[in-house]
């Protein structure tokens, strides 16, 4: 145990060159997210110790749910099964993966410590058909560290949805014992396999990427079809409740379960939470792959990347005790369902549209205990009033000429193997700067600062525009020998593609980088560290940047 | 006094120093027109709505059907200043302050201009530190709303094209932090050019801070101008970065630096930002209106094919006729388009809810590092003012480190609505560290948009709802509408918070987040 409090509050200008070296060993490989999980019918899980690591170098002492073996199967199938691994114990615990109206069981054997007495889950909405085994407790069938319990399930309505311990939970779930469900739906509209999803899945396979979905819709509904899921749970932890009960698991030894004095009294009030997690991580370590082996106990990542116009189905939990404005940057989010439940309209919607969506559109998205929401979210550029791509129609670089062919709702979705497709194509060549530095179309109504004026963001992407060549192109460093009447070489104006943009380089990813975070802003920290806590880079990728959630 | 002066002379000659690699560090930015706005004489004014500005699929460089909208500018100052607590405790604030439109910052107005306005060239004697409040003190009349700095560049013929005098900008610009930030109000279809001039915090010259604006809730934001330091660019001490927006959904944004967020914001560095419905300027039918948005892809909402798409038709057409409120003038206008009448109110107020933590603002004027987990708010704020403050009228003045009276808080909390009238609360939140719910006694509260989107389901069917409280986190926002339809002339109710420990300011039990509502 190496819980030390850590009294270093240190704010972003002392700590940026420690932060930026950080940021630089952990990104140099991209990593990406997904909603991965074990699928059943039958799930195997302990209950168990671990520590877990946080980006302070602090390891905290905590409970969760594992697996006892290997599981019946991992999903979604796109990340090789040589990377997945389910151990004793993991923050969040194992996603479990099932259908809908598809009867499964979940199996606890308590492993915690004989102090800690026993231990359970609760599946709210779920129809609980039967258990067996363990010993009753106040809300449900409890597993003792002899007897394990058997909980058989079904779900009655697709939909994301938390499960956590019914024990103790001020102390259980606090130290870490909760996780998710998705339940896929039994039927997928016809819809989700035709139009624009099929269009996505040409894309991919043009690109030589995968299809990390688990399922073509979240609800059988044709407004809940998505082309990429991610999965975000948030909780929090008050380090010295973590200590306090390693203290006297440490103290109770291996104490018989029910023998006096073989209990803890650890006081969960006040609550003072100095680490803030998404998915069991706090930034940047949940910017890290999926299973990646640093995080043997957690690995779940939060790191959710996009291409311009796919329908990206977010699955969002509160698992701790607090609520978090949970803000999405980049556009609003359609919420579909609460706690799998489709918000629906009550009457016929306009025609065609006879199944209108009642879910209001949010820009930030609280986070609630307990609760669970799905939602559907996309960037496409729509109504920038410039072209995103800095198309230049005088150029003679081929990229930078690509044709933007609208569709019914204006959008280049007719050649799904397209750089730009899904371009929104009534700003397609409007230019933004009026004098750029190098070879995008002037004439707009904006002039950028001169590079030496402003600081660069490690996951800046070199430029406003967004392409293979874009940032090239638009600091007049292309290999192209167009030149701009206002720039005789690359770098001769200090406007060659930025440096210390590690995470995102203009070589590179160079996406455009969104945040997505918790504002309350004091929760975008690790134990007094900003930046850290609940915080993820959102990024939208040109489209024949390969998203490969398995990394 | 010493001391200050020569850390602004050091920041100046930073910025004289930088200049000289570039053409100019400091600079404004307000086109009088543009590709979309291309006649000059049709900018400085909102012309009305007589249909879309491009039909079917057509686009750039096809010439628009109609030219909807206008140019807007507006230039901040990022920095440092204080404001006073209702206890009377100065605090210090790492701020946003205004750089145009100072007049009707001063006034409680936004400080968003037409062309014309901004590129008014300063004509009086001039400015000083503290201005406006500098020369209002002096008894003088102060109108300025043209963008400080801003001078005739004679190494091109005297164009008037955003070339500045530094001086003037680090004269206004330094120590004049407001709370809530400067005020932005644009209209749906304007551009929008927002200039930051970093000017430096004096009182904290350890930081070399950069300072962003983020434009929080814009939908389909440019990452380059949505103002995340760690994903586009963030402008150094010394020098300016003009945001450009075509203004998104009408609705109720805000704004904010998002430079170490739990530090800048809960310093203060927070602002107001609404986007007013083409609706306002329909003459004629709203629902006809609405429908012929419809026929624009970038305003149509097809429910069908776009599971973002935020304002459909209603399914009730009530035939209103529009009050066409921003071509007259006058205060009234929607808050949304809603195609039925039913977001209109005759009266509006921006009211943002804020926290202070005295211990982190007094560390933070030191040079020691700020505790995040330990934060806690003891100053509860509307429009950056604790009871009693909030009821007092007019711009609340705050002697900052340089001697000099300055307008720290000019948005007074006041709801004054006439008897039988309509009140819209543009209501937005940017605490940094807890939820506040915000309860009216009296008036129900009619909620008719939440997170700068219309309460409709995609069927068409209104979503409003009344209640008496409203909660918000950091990060929110909501429009409510308070009817003052049977209410008599003279009445006075409270808006307040049920969170009883934040009716205080800090250690006095009474205050916090409340102010009035008065029927006149």
């Amino acid at each position: 145990m190496r819980e030390t409090k850590m009294k270093k509050a240190i704010s972003m200008s002392k700590l940026l060159p420690v932060v930026i070296l950080t940021m630089a060993s952990l990104f140099t490989a991209t990593a990406y997210a997904s909603a991965p999980g074990i699928t059943g019918p039958t799930f195997n899980l302990t209950a168990a110790t671990a520590y877990l690591t946080q980006p302070d170098g602090q390891a905290v002492y905590s409970w969760g749910y594992g697996c006892t073996g290997t599981p019946s199967g991992f999903a979604p199938a796109a990340i090789p099964a040589a990377t997945t691994f389910c151990n004793v114990m993991q923050v969040p615990g194992p996603t479990l993966i099932v259908t809908e109206n598809t009867q499964f069981t979940v199996t606890l054997t308590n492993q915690l410590p004989s102090a800690a007495g026993n231990t359970s889950i609760l599946f709210p909405g779920l129809t609980l058909v039967s258990t067996s085994g363990g010993v009753p407790g106040l809300l449900t069938q409890e597993a003792t560290g002899t007897s394990p319990v058997t909980y058989t399930l079904i779900a009655t309505s697709p939909g994301t949805r938390a499960y956590y311990s019914g024990t103790q939970g001020d102390l259980q779930v606090e130290m870490g014992m909760y996780g998710a469900i998705i339940v896929l739906p039994a039927t997928i509209p016809s819809a989700c396999n035709t139009g624009l999803a099929a269009s996505n899945l040409t894309a991919e396979a043009n690109w030589g990427e995968s299809d990390f979905r688990l399922a073509h819709a979240a609800y059988n509904n044709i407004h809940a079809c998505y082309d990429r899921e991610y999965l975000f749970q948030f909780s929090e932890m008050d380090p010295r409740i973590h200590t306090q009960a390693l203290a006297q698991v440490t103290a109770a030894g291996s104490c018989t379960a029910g023998a006096a004095g073989c209990s803890l009294n650890v006081s969960t009030e006040p609550y003072h939470p100095s680490y803030f997690m998404i998915n069991g991580r706090s930034m940047p370590d949940d910017m890290d792959p999926n299973y990646a082996f640093q995080y043997p106990h957690q690995p779940y990542n939060g790191n959710p990347h996009m291409h311009p116009g796919e329908q990206v189905l977010i699955r969002v939990i509160g698992q701790g005790r607090w609520q978090h404005p949970f803000h999405e940057h980049g556009n609003h989010v359609r919420i579909l369902a609460r706690d799998g439940n489709l918000i629906l309209s009550q009457t016929a919607g306009v025609t065609p549209d006879l199944t209108g969506l009642a879910g209001p559109l949010l820009f930030t998205t609280t986070t609630t205990p307990g609760l669970a929401f799905d939602g559907i979210f996309y960037w496409t550029g729509k109504g920038l009033n410039w072209d995103a791509y800095g198309h230049n129609p005088n150029s003679t670089d081929a990229s930078a000429k690509l044709p933007c062919t609208p569709d019914a709702n204006g959008y280049n979705t007719g050649a799904p193997t397209a750089i730009n497709y899904f371009e929104w194509c009534q700003d397609h060549e409007k230019p933004v700067e009026a004098a750029p530095f190098g070879d995008v179309a002037a004439g707009g109504p904006t002039t950028l600062p001169d590079p030496n004026l402003f600081t660069n963001g490690a996951w800046y992407g070199g430029s406003p525009y967004l392409g293979p060549d874009a940032t090239l192109r638009a600091t007049g460093c292309t290999s192209d020998p167009y030149i701009k009447s206002n720039q005789t070489s690359c770098g001769q104006t200090g406007s060659t593609p930025p440096s210390g943009t590690i995470a995102n380089s203009p070589s590179g990813e160079a996406g455009f980088a969104f945040m997505w975070h918790s504002h309350n802003e004091r929760e975008i920290t690790t134990n007094n560290i900003f930046p850290g806590g609940m915080l993820m880079m959102m990024l939208v990728d040109s489209r024949e940047f390969v998203i490969d959630e398995s990394m | 006094m010493r001391k200050l002066y020569q850390i602004s002379l050091t920041i100046i000659l930073i910025g004289v120093a930088a200049g000289v690699a570039s053409a100019q560090s400091f600079r404004v930015q307000c086109p009088p027109s543009t590709i979309t706005h291309p006649v000059v004489a049709n900018n400085n004014s909102e012309p009305s709505y007589v249909g879309p500005t491009y039909t079917g699929t057509s686009g750039f460089p096809a010439a628009p059907a109609h030219v909807n909208g206008a140019i807007k500018c507006q230039q901040i100052s990022g920095g440092d200043g204080y404001a006073t607590m209702a206890d009377g405790t100065q605090t210090y604030l790492f701020s946003f302050g205004p750089l145009s439109g100072l007049a009707k910052i001063a006034n409680g107005q936004p400080g968003t201009d037409f062309p014309n306005e901004f590129n008014t060239i300063y004509a009086g004697p001039m400015l000083q530190p503290g201005d406006p409040a500098t020369t209002v003190n002096a008894a003088g009349t102060f109108t300025f709303n043209g963008a400080v700095g801003q001078v005739p560049d004679l190494d091109n013929g005297g164009a008037i094209n955003g070339h500045v005098d530094p001086r003037q900008m680090m004269d206004v610009g330094v120590m004049n932090g407001n709370i809530p930030a400067p005020l932005m109000a644009i209209d749906e279809d304007d551009e929008y050019f927002l200039t930051l001039s970093n000017v430096g915090m004096i009182m904290r010259p350890d930081l070399f801070e950069q300072h962003t604006v983020h434009f929080h809730g814009y939908p389909n934001a440019s990452a380059f101008y949505d103002g995340v330091p760690d994903a586009s660019v963030a402008i150094n001490i010394g020098a300016s970065f003009t945001y450009y927006y075509l203004a998104p959904d009408a609705g109720t944004y805000f704004w904010h630096c998002h430079i170490t967020p739990p530090e800048h914001l809960q310093m203060g560095m927070v602002g107001q930002l609404y986007v007013r419905p083409r609706q306002d300027r329909v003459t004629g039918d709203l629902f006809t209106a609405l429908n012929s948005q419809q026929l624009d892809l970038r305003t149509k909402c097809d429910s069908n094919t776009d599971i973002l798409c935020s304002n459909p038709l209603p399914a009730i057409n009530t035939a209103a006729a529009g009050a066409a409120t921003v071509l007259n003038g006058g205060t009234s206008g929607y808050a949304y388009n809603d195609g039925d009448g039913s977001t209109y109110y005759d009266v509006e107020y921006p009211i943002q809810i804020h926290g202070f933590d005295p211990n982190f603002h007094f560390v933070g004027m030191t040079f020691n590092p700020e505790g995040f987990a330990d934060m806690k708010d003891k100053y509860f704020l509307l429009n950056g003012r604790s009871y009693p403050d909030t009821v007092t009228a007019g711009s609340l003045q705050t002697q900052s480190a340089d001697g000099v009276n300055h307008f720290s808080q000019p948005l007074s909390a006041i709801i004054n609505i006439p008897a039988g009238k309509k009140a819209l609360l543009r209501i937005s939140d940017l605490d940094v560290s807890e939820y506040q719910t915000l309860a009216s006694l009296g008036i129900p509260m009619h909620v008719v948009g939440y997170n700068a989107k219309l309460l409709r389901d995609q069927a068409g069917n209104n979503l409003y709802y009344n209640t008496n409280s409203i909660t918000l986190a950091g990060g929110e926002s909501l429009d409510v509408i308070l009817d003052a339809t049977g209410y008599t002339a003279g009445s006075v109710f409270y808006l307040y918070t049920p969170n009883l420990d934040h009716l205080s300011n800090d250690a006095e039990n009474f205050g916090g987040l409340m102010t009035e509502v008065r029927i006149n």
